[in-house]
């Protein structure tokens, strides 16, 4: 994609002062001038050649074109003044960096003089003022927002004739390695040093945005049947979820969709989904697709998946007959309440839980809501099923409608909204929809869970609050643009902490991201690229799509009890038990300690390695405390505490005379339970 | 560890949970050398509380039906292609109309029924004060709140009252006001974090069904071992921010619990009776390997949290339903073959809950999430062989029916924990201390012991 230059204006203020040659009676009397000439660029040749500007052009709408392959402000010709046209620094002014912005003088300079002069922005020091080249250090960022600069040049020949302009530069973050290992341990599934490389460099919204236009990677080309099947098995989809989560390049989508999957819940941990590999993965590719779309098609996707449909029993759900005491389902009714769009009690914007006159809480729905949203979810099958009796078990299109089984009664909605007797299939699903989504639940509710999966797990309620404005509306009076809201979670300065510590900042992570981020920085591969990972569960307390309920492997509001009596929740530590703790580090242990490839003589096809040549290079060619540098950087973000560094440092000393793939090994292994690690700030 | 005595423990933990010290700081040893210096003389004997949670909500008004008469009439009318066709008599020692039988997929308890060491509850569920259908629809009392949320049921459930600030399940609390929680042992969950086994002190050990769990990296050459652990244990201690130290505190004490368990786990005899090969089955069979070497723990009192999920049944209950039952009662069978082989099915109660009961209604191949519920309770201290509580009638429409057949409870879930609260060793009025609206109710009316 093309970087566009963000505001490089250049505005232009000429006056004619003093002087017996001014044609002007008036001193002060400004020629019959534009006062000032706007353009946004778009230019990423800005050190080309730059003609002379014309002396007769006047501004007009076609100036930002011309200008393109420079930085040359129009200039206008008045009487004899000096002619100054302004060379900018190229490309994208990054803070942090050194600027030189020129002037480039028509004809000849002899007896000019220069006075460059700060107008607005944080003061910096002007080297060069009283030059024709102005040369500023711009300072390093102290916020997420580009910095505006205004800056002043008065140039004045022998006669006393002079010429003003203003230049206004606006200069953008460029995050540093550690910077970008911050953001990409929150937006990625665990970044290597490769791609903490190429983000540093840029700012935070220009690899946001540069993530956000990448091709999904999908998974469902990545399942392949186990050999000599015809047919994919749980195994494979699991496999096919380990290879786009290691290679892709679109990381924040991944992450994003991992999110999702941990909210819209299916699972084939013992389900009748357990033999539907293929309609796992697309309902997973479903997540990716929409992972920076419309809450609302969001929504809607996830209601019409079948494997949603077979995992809340809405798919095949038929009208009542009261013959038969038969009603429709409710259990997707419910829980697309509960856990997909508004959860139980009335919200305010910020999160908070709103309370009645009386101090309770407001519930959002009652039975006769679900009883209503029940008939909506009636007569949807298999999409191409025959017949109703005869279901197609399609599992990768969205179900479709028979309206002979659809309820045609009345269905209450939210807000006393009802959907009249004889609607039919599609429209009430719309309707419903629409009812669902309107509701001002939905923004700060799903916000704050997507803040929890990102970035911390006690976000303040501005945090909530702006976040879910975004929500809301992204500017464009749109409500529900994901990409927008996960671009506020991740630019918000609760997420960057630019100015300020922030009490309670960062969560714990995941155990299964810890372990996919160790994978992705050791390139975990086996020879056959096969990653039959069984019993994710048991080892690790979750896996992709393995839920033991629809309530996920954590719920948002879990505190544990360390931390009742701060009244903080943490979700993640609900799975962290004994047992899941102790299979989890030794699962940590078996990858790096036992099956890190370089401790190998012999491969076995099968098996996944870690590959630490680097590392082992590292240590052995520079010593330890650069590879301690490095695990800062890739696995800390750079926030390694002393006490852990001394920590590793005093448990290397027992391995120093050992083998430096052993002497890896153990850093790493240690690294992977350290609280530090295990912490995402 | 002599002069730690009862206040200031409980100061040093407050200070602990507050961020001024590190639990993790503490081993399970030096916690329990600290707690056996505290007074436990008022209990000699031994009790355990085993608790199997049906996740899902188990439709357990089709695991007792009426035999008979027009009450088996309204059952047929109400549950049509759901209801059970021939369920086993129950010749309970209380008559009620219609007969009670058992599903059938459930013969495995049978005998233990008949022995006297097994009873139902009928008619149970989460009720803040007694509620009549004009109650419910004029909402004159106050109802609990989220009914027929399975996350929040369960926790009403778990937590033996509503959720307030400070949530603890009423099984720690138990622990808490018998000074018994101090041993990690004596809290112990086969099926993870959980409600009922969450309090102030004391959380649940979560123990593998395997048992024994091998710790990789403390494992082999034991200097190596040594160092590596001392690493670990300055990285596991080091105070940084709760979060963290939350984190911190949780592995360090996984490892030394762990490492605990083990040692007394290796001494546990191997037990004849033969466990079957399902979830429920195995962690029963670790419940009773633990139990085994209850000797060694020195605790009085012990908890027990396993769990057997799937009853959610909105569709093919058909199927699902009578496969589950089946699970249920197999491994309660085998679990009381286990205890009788350790002589100690009368020192341990095993008892159900679930998330509520379900609709008498179906929806077309499965039911959706009621109130009221039966319930189990075995042992060889239960007034076995009788349902306690009452026999609903299953008539969609009746005057306990607030719409599509959920029924009210008549029996607060309370009134259903109080009895066995009270075998554990509570007195009354800890007992109506740890459940809040026991007041309102007949806190004794179930004779289950």
């Amino acid at each position: 994609m093309k970087m566009r230059v963000l505001f490089l204006l250049v505005t232009l203020v000429l006056s004619a002062c003093g002087g017996g040659g001014s044609e002007s009676s008036t001193p002060t009397a400004s020629p019959q001038l534009p006062t000032s000439d706007e353009s946004t660029n778009d230019a990423n040749t800005a050190n080309s050649s730059s003609p002379p500007s014309s002396p007769s052009t006047e501004p007009n709408d076609d100036t930002a074109d011309q200008n393109t392959s420079d930085e040359i402000a129009d200039t206008q010709n008045i009487s004899t003044s000096p002619v100054v046209d302004i060379r900018l620094p190229g490309d994208v002014v990054r803070k942090g960096s050194v600027i030189t912005i020129d002037s480039v003088i028509e004809g000849s300079t002899e007896g000019l003089s220069f006075a460059w002069a700060q107008i607005s922005g944080p003061t910096v020091t002007l080297a060069g003022a009283d030059s024709a080249s102005l040369t500023v250090t711009l300072p390093s960022a102290s916020s997420i927002n580009n910095e505006s600069y205004t800056f002043s040049l008065t140039v004045t020949d022998s006669t006393g004739m002079s010429t003003y302009t203003e230049t206004s530069i606006e200069s953008v973050n460029a995050m540093t390695e550690r910077q970008a290992s911050a953001l990409m341990q929150q937006a990625t599934l665990g970044a290597t040093y490769s791609e903490i490389q190429s983000a540093s460099g840029m700012s935070e919204s220009e690899w946001l945005d540069q993530q956000i236009a990448l091709t999904p990677t999908l998974h469902m080309p990545l399942l392949e049947n186990y050999p000599d099947r015809d047919n994919p098995s749980h195994i494979n989809r699991i496999d096919a979820w380990w290879k786009a989560s290691l290679n892709a390049p679109d990381q924040l989508r991944q992450r994003v969709a991992f999110a999702l999957s941990e909210i819209f819940v299916i699972s084939d941990a013992n389900t009748a989904l357990r033999g539907e590999p293929e309609g796992m993965v697309a309902y997973y590719d479903m997540l990716l697709k929409h992972a920076f779309g419309n809450f609302r098609s969001l929504l809607e996707s996830v209601t019409l998946s079948p494997a949603m449909g077979v995992y809340l029993s809405h798919l095949g759900n038929e009208k009542a007959n009261a013959e038969l005491n038969i009603r429709p389902d409710e259990n997707y009714a419910r829980e697309v309440m509960q856990l997909f769009t508004i959860g139980l009690n009335e919200l305010n914007l910020d999160g908070s839980i709103k309370l009645d006159a009386n101090g309770n809480t407001i519930p959002t729905y009652s039975q006769a809501e679900i009883a209503g949203f029940a008939k909506v979810f009636t007569g949807w099958t298999f999409a191409y099923s025959a017949r109703w009796d005869r279901p197609s078990r399609n599992y990768t299109l969205p179900m479709h409608a028979f309206a002979d089984y659809h309820s045609m009664e009345e269905k209450s909605l939210l807000g006393g909204e009802i959907i009249p007797k004889n609607t039919g299939p599609h429209e009430s699903m719309q309707l419903a929809l629409d009812n669902l989504f309107a509701h001002n639940n939905v923004a700060p509710f799903i916000s704050k869970q997507l803040i929890q999966r990102l970035v911390k797990s006690n976000p303040t309620q501005a945090y909530i609050a702006r976040v879910a404005t975004i929500f809301n509306d992204n500017g464009e009076g749109v409500k529900g643009d994901l990409g927008a809201v996960i671009k506020a979670i991740l630019l918000d300065e609760e997420a960057r902490k630019y100015t300020s510590v922030q009490l309670y900042s960062g969560k714990i992570k995941e155990p299964i991201l810890v372990k996919l981020h160790l994978w992705r920085v050791l390139n975990a591969r086996s020879e056959l690229n096969r990653y039959y990972t069984w019993n994710l569960n048991t080892a690790y307390g979750q896996g992709p799509l393995l839920s033991p309920s629809v309530f996920n492997f954590f719920r948002p509001d879990h505190t544990p009890n360390e931390l009742q009596t701060l009244g903080l929740v943490a979700p993640e530590l609900q799975i962290a038990t004994d047992s899941n703790m102790i299979s989890t580090i030794n699962g940590h242990y078996g990858d790096l300690v036992w099956r890190m490839a370089e401790r190998k003589t012999t491969l076995n096809p099968n098996t996944i390695y870690m590959y630490a040549q680097a590392d082992i290079e590292m240590l052995t060619n520079n010593g330890l405390p650069p590879l301690l540098d490095y695990y800062d950087l890739v696995y800390f973000a750079g926030s390694m505490s002393d006490t852990t560094r001394t920590a590793l440092v005093d448990l290397d000393s027992y391995f120093v005379n050992r083998d430096a793939s052993l002497r890896v090994a153990q850093l790493l292994y240690m690294i992977s339970l350290s609280p530090d690690f295990n912490y995402q700030n | 560890m002599s002069y730690f005595n009862h206040q200031s423990r409980r100061a040093f933990l407050s200070m602990c949970l507050k961020g001024g010290a590190s639990v993790a700081a503490l081993t399970s040893l030096q916690l329990q050398a600290i707690s056996s210096s505290m007074n436990n003389t008022e209990l000699t004997d031994y009790k355990a509380l085993v608790c199997i949670f049906l996740h899902g909500g188990s439709d357990s008004l089709n695991m007792l039906v009426p035999l008979s008469g027009e009450q088996r009439l309204h059952y047929e009318q109400s549950r049509q292609n759901l209801a059970i066709a021939d369920p086993l008599t129950l010749n309970t020692l209380t008559q009620f109309e219609g007969g009670v039988g058992l599903h059938p997929s459930m013969g495995a308890i049978s005998s233990i029924f008949d022995a006297g060491q097994l009873g139902f509850v009928g008619g149970v569920g989460t009720l803040i004060t007694p509620t009549t259908l004009a109650d419910y629809q004029n909402k004159a009392v106050p109802l609990p709140n989220h009914l027929f949320s399975h996350n929040d049921q369960q926790a009403t459930w778990m937590n033996g009252r509503e959720k307030v600030s400070l949530n603890t399940g009423w099984g720690a609390r138990m622990l808490e006001r018998l000074n018994q929680h101090n041993s990690f042992t004596s809290n112990i969950s086969l099926a993870g974090a959980n409600p009922w086994q969450a309090g102030i002190e004391t959380t649940p050990y979560a123990l593998n069904k395997s048992g024994v769990m091998k710790i990789n990296s403390l494992t082999g050459y034991q200097p190596q071992v040594d160092h590596v652990k001392s690493i670990m244990d300055r990285l596991l201690s080091t105070q940084t921010n709760s979060l963290q130290d939350a984190y911190a505190s949780r592995l360090s004490s996984s490892i030394s619990n762990v490492q605990h368990m083990n040692t007394l786990l290796e001494q546990a005899p191997v037990l004849t009776t033969q466990f079957s090969d399902n979830s429920l089955s195995e962690q029963l069979a670790a419940v009773a390997k633990s139990l085994s070497i209850s000797g060694q723990t020195g605790n009085k009192r012990q908890i027990f949290f396993v769990s057997l999920g799937g009853f959610d049944t909105h569709d093919e209950q058909v199927t699902r339903q009578p496969a589950l039952l089946g699970t249920l009662a197999t491994a309660l069978a085998e679990f009381n073959s286990a205890l009788t082989e350790l002589s100690l099915q009368n020192s341990v109660t095993t008892f159900t809950m679930s998330d509520f009961g379900r609709t008498l209604t179906s929806n077309g191949d499965g039911t959706d999430h009621g109130w009221a519920s039966n319930q189990l309770i075995m042992g060889g201290a239960v007034n076995g062989q009788d349902l306690h509580g009452t026999m609903l009638s299953q008539q969609v429409g009746s005057n306990i029916d607030v719409g599509g057949g959920r029924l009210i409870p008549q029996f607060s879930n309370e009134q259903y924990f109080a009895p066995i609260a009270k075998w554990f060793g509570l007195n009354d009025s800890e007992i109506n201390d740890i459940f809040p609206n026991l007041s309102n109710f007949d806190a004794f009316s179930m004779n289950l012991f």
